[in-house]
């Protein structure tokens, strides 16, 4: 993502701290989202990524540093003041008002017309597809609807920035996946900055443009979610971001581009990153979807022996596990349809000397 | 079914409906010499509402229940508020400071304040002794007795508010303020009516009994604090009047219930945020 450098970052973060006692729960974090981006933080859990939104949001106040919000310091500014939307986990929706009393109370509270409520509130509703729950209570819905209805509350003021703090958690898998479609449409027709909280690598991955991944209060990495996925920084990144399979071993011969690596025995030829020299014990990763499972031994690349213990099937991929003749297990990931060998067959699985990503550890 | 039913069933009957039933009935007999006689008539009904002591007995009880209410609510409102929000893991021992003055009886409480206020009590001896007049709208007067009132209640007050503030969800305030409600706005728009049942249970846990009240306006509120509760009680003892104090029972009982059916009407349940209690 690029931004036009002559207008103001939606929202700026300029090292930007919170301790809580002697724990850094956000340790000066920089960040610039621009207009249109979908930007997720993505971590565990107690990584700092709620507290972080709850300053965003005005909830709490940095222990230092400062939050701008389209160019205007909002450090100091109350919540109330700020015009941010935020929707929840738990969705929190006002239980004694109805559907469209929850979703134009921020319009009530900025002292807009009836009139224009309304008409806010009719293209809320369609836009979210809440037609005919005007009138409902919230414990009259089902969750997917409370999650709509709270997202009409947060949307319905065009406001400059939307939080959105790991909403589709308390939902159900299949309309998980059909919000993530929704919410990533939103952004995109509204062209309102949305910044995602999430712990599900799935979620970040499906809906964000950027993402940053959090540990300990500090981002690991940031940049577009390509990036993030096939270029991990990090060797906590490499773990979290996707599927890998995680070897451990020590470099033996380094290359301008390549490194040798002894593995159990096994002589491994893989990518060389900067700051590894021989002698290193280095973390190798390498996705589940870049591992291939071969009746044959190949020709070229890594291959190692083994018989194929198990097919896991997940619809359109299946992940085929193999044993290697010392117990430990290789993971390939592969379309569920061919399936070229059966289990517990001899098999070679292998990579090409280029794939996967090392790391001093 | 009806054997679980039935304590409650038998209860109600023996505790309830018949001595309603029975005061009900002698309202509209005749005492003479201390003995009830039932020949059928409105003179009890008639008294009550043309002589004006009645009349003066009534509209003060009920202004002081309304006045003692107020001030419980105004006084239980903060201090339920800070146990709930504040109080941590000490709510519980708070709540029980509170009503800790329960343990020693209303007689000895009453007494205590009258110890307090009266001519030789604590607050006058001490203005004494700095040369200073005493108080004299503190020593039996109407507003003694309020105070009084307010002391003996305010518990009540506390206690229904905070159970219903430690049932609320505070997270609801933090997406108020973010949706743009300042916080006094999102106490109107959310607080408040998302505890309002508890208050209104609270305000006719004070108003009931304080619209009864017969001791505490006896103890500390001298002669121009004469309740209904009080002239009830003395129908049924010094002058041996049964009919009337039964009547005046009856009075007491249907403004009660008036009362509580204007604050039922205040309840909507679907708008209390209550699920659960039947109302979809």
């Amino acid at each position: 993502m690029t931004k036009a450098d002559d207008r103001p970052a939606s929202l700026s973060l300029q090292s930007v701290s919170k301790h809580f006692g002697p724990v850094k729960a956000v340790d000066g974090i920089d960040l610039d989202i621009g207009q249109d981006e979908f930007f997720s933080l993505l971590g565990p859990s107690g990584s700092g990524k709620t507290t972080m939104l709850r300053i965003i949001a005005g909830l709490e106040r940095p222990t230092a540093g400062r939050v701008l919000v389209r160019g205007q310091d909002v450090t100091a500014m109350p919540p109330y003041k700020r015009r941010i939307g935020m929707v929840f986990q738990n969705f929190l929706l006002f239980p004694h008002k109805t559907v469209a009393e929850n979703i134009v109370f921020p319009l009530r509270m900025q002292n807009v017309g009836r009139a224009e409520r309304g008409e806010r509130l009719v293209w809320a509703m369609k836009l979210l597809r809440l037609d005919g729950l005007a009138e409902r209570y919230p414990n009259e819905l089902s969750g997917g609807q409370q999650q709509r209805v709270s997202l009409a509350r947060g949307l319905i003021s065009r406001p400059a920035l939307l939080l959105l703090d790991e909403p589709l958690a308390n939902l159900d898998r299949e309309l998980r996946a059909e919000m993530e479609v929704e919410i990533r449409r939103y952004q995109k027709e509204l062209n309102i900055p949305f910044v995602y909280v999430t712990h599900n690598q799935e979620e970040a991955l499906t809906m964000s443009d950027r993402i940053a991944v959090m540990r300990n209060g500090v981002f690991e990495q940031i940049g577009p979610r390509n990036d993030v996925y096939r270029k991990p920084a990090t060797a906590f990144v490499a773990a979290f971001v996707g599927q890998s399979n995680q070897l451990t071993g020590r470099a033996e011969m380094v290359g301008p581009d390549s490194l040798t690596m002894t593995w159990r025995g096994h002589r491994l030829h893989l990518p060389h990153p900067d700051g590894i020299a021989a002698g290193d014990e280095v973390r190798f990763f390498i996705k589940y979807e870049d591992v291939e499972v071969t009746p044959e031994r190949p020709a070229q690349g890594n291959h190692l022996g083994g018989r194929l213990r198990d097919i896991i099937f997940k619809g359109q991929t299946a992940n085929y596990i193999v044993s290697l003749a010392d117990g430990s297990e290789i993971i390939a990931s592969a379309s569920s349809r061919d399936q070229k060998v059966a289990i517990g067959a001899a098999v070679s699985v292998t990579w090409p000397a280029t794939a996967g990503m090392c790391f001093k550890s | 079914m009806l054997l679980l039913a039935g304590p409650g069933v038998l209860f109600i009957l023996v505790t309830l409906l018949l001595p309603l039933l029975a005061i009900f009935m002698f309202s509209f007999w005749r005492t003479a010499s201390y003995e009830l006689y039932p020949d059928w008539n409105l003179d009890n009904y008639h008294v009550l509402f043309t002589e004006a002591a009645y009349r003066t007995f009534l509209l003060r009880s009920a202004l002081s229940a309304v006045v003692t209410s107020l001030l419980c609510l105004l006084y239980a409102w903060p201090v339920a508020y800070f146990i709930a929000r504040h109080g941590g893991r000490y709510r519980l021992l708070l709540v029980l400071l509170l009503a800790a003055p329960f343990f020693t009886g209303v007689i000895l409480r009453i007494a205590a304040l009258q110890g307090i206020f009266g001519p030789g009590g604590l607050i006058n001896m001490a203005l004494g002794i700095f040369g200073m007049p005493p108080i004299a709208a503190l020593m039996y007067t109407p507003l003694a007795a309020t105070i009084g009132h307010v002391y003996l209640f305010v518990p009540f007050m506390v206690t229904a508010i905070y159970l219903s503030l430690v049932n609320f969800n505070f997270d609801l305030l933090e997406t108020a303020k973010i949706n743009g409600a300042g916080p006094w706005r999102a106490f109107v728009e959310v607080t408040w009516p998302l505890n309002w049942i508890g208050t209104a249970i609270g305000l006719a846990l004070v108003f009931i009994p304080c619209l009864a009240s017969a001791v505490t306006p006896r103890f500390l509120g001298g002669p121009s604090a004469t309740s209904f509760g009080m002239s009830l009680g003395q129908q049924f003892g010094e002058t041996g009047t049964w009919a009337l104090g039964s009547a005046m029972g009856v009075v007491l009982f249907a403004f009660s219930l008036l009362v509580l059916a204007v604050m039922g009407f205040t309840v909507n349940l679907k708008r209390s945020g209550f699920t659960g209690m039947g109302a979809r």
